[in-house]
């Protein structure tokens, strides 16, 4: 018997196209290049993936200087979020491992921690080098470092929390939004649980358990009834059936579709899985990466583009080098400032992110990054020097290249044939005195290449 | 000042049929001029308080000895509150707020919530977004009237990480989300103005592409979502652009983000572009801990928020639009009547709705839920909040509550003669 997770193989009715590459790379990496699309093409799907789950080669100084960079000297606890979303831009835009940031994205946001309360940037790193740590490893693991990770621990006020006065935030959030999912447990359950997360607070920089602080009482959560500490707590959470539901149901919104809910025996099937692997994320992710459903018109553009899948997907296309600070700003208006989430929910993603002024926002970031006028990113992704260096020189060429690259050609005839127009009508424009007819060639290919990024189409993932 | 008719005779994008969008609908057309004895032109804002608003220190009890007992540390003494009537005040930091009692302009809804509420930000923000208590929630309840009735509205959006509410999912077209008018434009680098409109021509050919279906972003759709979406978008970008970008308020806003983006709902009423419907947030209210009195952290949200509503009427009442204007306030529930040993408060149900403008009921509405009747430690709700809404849909909007709240709901005398 054959499932909708078995894994994909290329057919005469089914082929491994360049559609296929792009959309593999859109959601196990953010975006690809020319050579990389071309490569996965010759490869297949087996390899290809193979390829994105190992991550690699890595640069040899890719580690060492981002941790440099980390270095409390550069980033104090006072450090802005705009500073620390740049540290994380330029790991995203440089790793050899893609999909492992991606996964931390997904975990950042599932544990959506906000740096706007907890106003230390060090406790924050920290937590993303938790998330990274596990990202494709073990989530009890992940959720029971998490449950006394200090940048949490001060969101969801545990540190506040302390026996005979305990706090439910955490408790709640725990199993609303971490582990469970509405519905699977009772206000007295979080009443319950959250006497067994009192007497935790930080020392040194570390979650620590202070006996004299914590209520040492029987408690009953979810059926179960003991002297619960914070472990057993989200043991329990993590042995309820809707636990591996609920993430295998978050982790398909992420990777495969954010506008339909899949059945339930899909995530069902997911869901055993992941609890027989025990909690193995990366089992997890691979299952889904590889399989038919993933490759097929349930997934294919069912996902909005989150912003920092769009800008990275830009400047990665490009194989630019812009500064990684002024594309964290940049993303603050696209609506995802990373490590302040708008609440413990996370962002919504999904159709949620184009709004209107987020789009017009998008239209003109692109504009930003491929145009000339703008000084905070230059000339550093050139449309025009990616032109050269992969040999095309007409317009037609230019047209689909720019196409190729960023859509896959999987576009209405009617564009292409506009964008062609442009090209040739460019050509009548009176263009300053001054500007040379390099000048003249290099506007209208740069503006090809921004047009493509206007596309409806490449708001899609 | 420009009316909307000229400012709909100057718009120069046109030609858009049957997907014209819902800013440029056929009531800007045929909405009467504004100040005619008659005209049925109203405008509602809606405040959303983010988090769960402590309502128990919004509006106090200030006679009642539970308040104290319940609220040792952060209870606000009662020489302090700002007297509404010999029984309940408004928080000191709502002075600007309390002051519209003098203006009859601000009514006091007491005791709003739903039967089993649930105490997740989350669940509950969709409740009440959605005016509706199923299991899942697709469409908001502004959404609803708006396939209703065409009332040209903005969320104004606070940018950064915030995204268009569900109340406002499920009308015809996207409501657009405006940070700021200078922002909303669509920029190109072009060589000359020929090519400009070229580029514009192509961008604008793509996004009305196949366009045909519905504004609802599910499954096979999507492109046609994000293309009604940029169709809209360009289209009011075009006409904001218009609109005149130097606002003088009558009144001054004190310089806090709400009030910037209430001011720009000012300015958008008073360019005549036709809005009708503005939506907008404010986040913080989810004070766990540390919560403070008559100062700290909350007094600051509640200052903020009585300061910006108090102008934003102010500004209006002075431009002849007093009696146009109605601006609501809630938020996903009230918190635990008893203080947690954070100096703060845990989650609760029932609290307080406000309600602002020139035609509002002027002062307390219901009675102040019991400190000495709580169920699981919370406030009991007398008045579902759905009734609030449908007298604002009914006898505000003119749209048909019962069809937007899927059941009849009897609308709470919120409004004078109605």
């Amino acid at each position: 018997m054959t499932t909708a997770w078995d894994a994909y193989r290329p057919t005469a009715d089914n082929p491994w196209t360049l559609q296929k590459v792009g959309h593999l790379y859109r959601r196990a990496a953010f975006g690809a290049t020319w050579a990389e699309l071309q490569q996965g093409l010759k490869d297949g799907p087996e390899k290809t993936i193979d390829r994105l789950l190992r991550g690699g080669p890595a640069a040899p100084d890719f580690e060492r200087t981002s941790d440099f960079m980390a270095a409390e000297r550069s980033l104090p606890a006072g450090t802005a979020g705009t500073q620390l979303a740049a540290w994380w831009l330029a790991r995203i835009l440089h790793t050899p491992h893609p999909l492992r940031e991606k996964l931390a994205l997904f975990w950042h946001n599932h544990f959506a921690t906000s740096l706007a309360k907890v106003r230390n940037a060090r406790f924050m790193l920290e937590q993303y080098r938790l998330v990274y740590r596990h990202a494709l490893g073990d989530f009890r693991q992940l959720l029971q470092e998490m449950s006394i990770d200090p940048a949490m621990m001060v969101w969801l006020d545990t540190t506040e929390s302390v026996k005979g006065k305990p706090n439910e935030n955490y408790a709640r959030e725990l199993m609303e939004l971490f582990s469970l999912g509405i519905g699977n447990y009772t206000e007295k359950d979080i009443r319950e649980a959250a006497k067994a997360f009192t007497g935790y607070d930080i020392q040194k920089g570390k979650g620590h358990f202070e006996a004299s602080k914590h209520d040492d009482g029987t408690k009953s959560v979810l059926g179960k009834t003991g002297n619960w500490k914070a472990e057993d707590v989200v043991s329990i959470c993590i042995d309820q059936p809707a636990c591996p539901r609920f993430i295998a149901r978050k982790l398909y919104r992420f990777l495969v579709s954010d506008t339909e809910a899949p059945p339930a025996e899909l995530i069902n099937s997911l869901a055993d899985q992941y609890r027989a692997s025990g909690f193995d994320t990366a089992k997890l992710v691979e299952t889904i990466l590889r399989s038919d459903h993933f490759f097929g018109p349930a997934a294919y553009r069912r996902k909005v583009k989150g912003p920092v899948d769009f800008a990275v997907g830009i400047v990665r296309g490009l194989e630019g080098n812009v500064g990684p600070l002024p594309l964290a700003q940049s993303l603050e208006n696209l609506g995802q400032r990373l490590f302040e989430p708008p609440s413990v929910k996370g962002w919504d993603g999904g159709p949620a992110w184009l709004n209107g002024q987020t789009l017009l926002f998008r239209q003109n970031l692109a504009l930003a990054i491929t145009g000339t006028e703008d000084s905070r990113f230059g000339r550093r992704a050139d449309p025009v020097a990616v032109l050269a260096k992969h040999g095309c020189k007409s317009d037609t060429e230019a047209a689909e290249f720019f196409l190729g690259l960023f859509l896959q050609n999987d576009v209405p005839p009617e564009t292409r044939s506009r964008l062609l127009s442009y090209l040739d009508d460019a050509r009548a424009a009176k263009f300053p005195v001054y500007w040379t007819p390099e000048d003249v060639a290099n506007h209208r290919l740069r503006t090809a290449a921004h047009l493509t990024l206007t596309l409806p189409e490449f708001q899609l993932d | 000042m420009s009316t909307r008719r000229d400012f709909l005779a100057s718009s120069t994008l046109l030609g858009f049929g049957a997907t014209v969008p819902g800013f440029l609908g056929r009531t800007a057309l045929a909405a009467p001029a504004v100040g005619k004895a008659g005209a049925k032109d109203t405008i509602l804002v809606v405040v959303q308080l983010t988090g769960g608003n402590d309502g128990l220190n919004t509006v106090i009890p200030f006679k009642d000895a539970d308040y104290a007992k319940y609220r040792p540390t952060i209870g606000v003494k009662k020489n302090e509150v700002k007297k509404v009537d010999d029984s309940i005040g408004l928080h000191p930091a709502m002075a600007d707020l309390a002051g519209l009692l003098e203006d009859q302009a601000l009514c006091v809804v007491q005791g709003v919530g739903y039967p089993n509420p649930s105490q997740s930000h989350f669940r509950s923000m969709d409740v009440w977004q959605a005016a509706s208590t199923a299991e899942t929630v697709n469409e908001g309840w502004l959404g609803k009237a708006l396939k209703q009735k065409e009332l040209p509205g903005f969320h104004l959006s606070s940018g950064g990480n915030e995204v268009s509410p569900l109340a406002l999912v499920g009308a015809p077209a996207r409501v657009p989300s405006v940070t700021s008018i200078e922002d909303f434009q669509l920029k190109t680098t072009a060589a000359d103005a020929a090519d400009k409109t070229r580029q514009k021509k192509l961008i604008e050919a793509a996004a009305n592409g196949t366009a045909s279906g519905s504004a609802q972003p599910n499954g096979a759709n999507l492109l046609d979502f994000v293309q009604r979406t940029a169709l809209n978008t360009y289209a009011s970008s075009q006409r904001l652009q218009e609109v005149a970008k130097n606002y003088q308020p009558k009144s001054p806003y004190p310089g806090t983000a709400l009030a910037n983006r209430l001011k720009l709902a000012a300015q958008l009423i008073d360019a005549g572009t036709g809005a009708r419907l503005f939506y907008v947030s404010l986040d913080g209210f989810d004070t766990h801990a540390g919560q403070g009195g008559a100062n700290g952290t909350h007094a600051n949200l509640l200052r903020e928020v009585s300061g910006a509503i108090a102008a934003f009427y102010k500004d209006l009442a002075a431009r002849g639009h007093k009696d146009r204007v109605c601006v609501m306030t809630f938020s996903e529930f009230g918190r635990r009547a008893k203080e947690n040993g954070s100096n703060g408060t845990d989650h609760g149900s029932a609290a307080p709705m406000f309600l602002v403008g020139g035609r509002v009921t002027s002062g307390v509405v219901g009675s102040h839920p019991s400190l000495s009747k709580l169920e699981d430690g919370n406030l009991v709700h007398a008045i579902d909040f759905r009734r609030v809404y449908a007298a604002v849909l009914d006898q505000w909007l003119g749209v048909d509550a019962k069809a937007v709240l899927g059941s009849s709901f009897e609308p709470v005398k919120v409004f004078k003669n109605s």
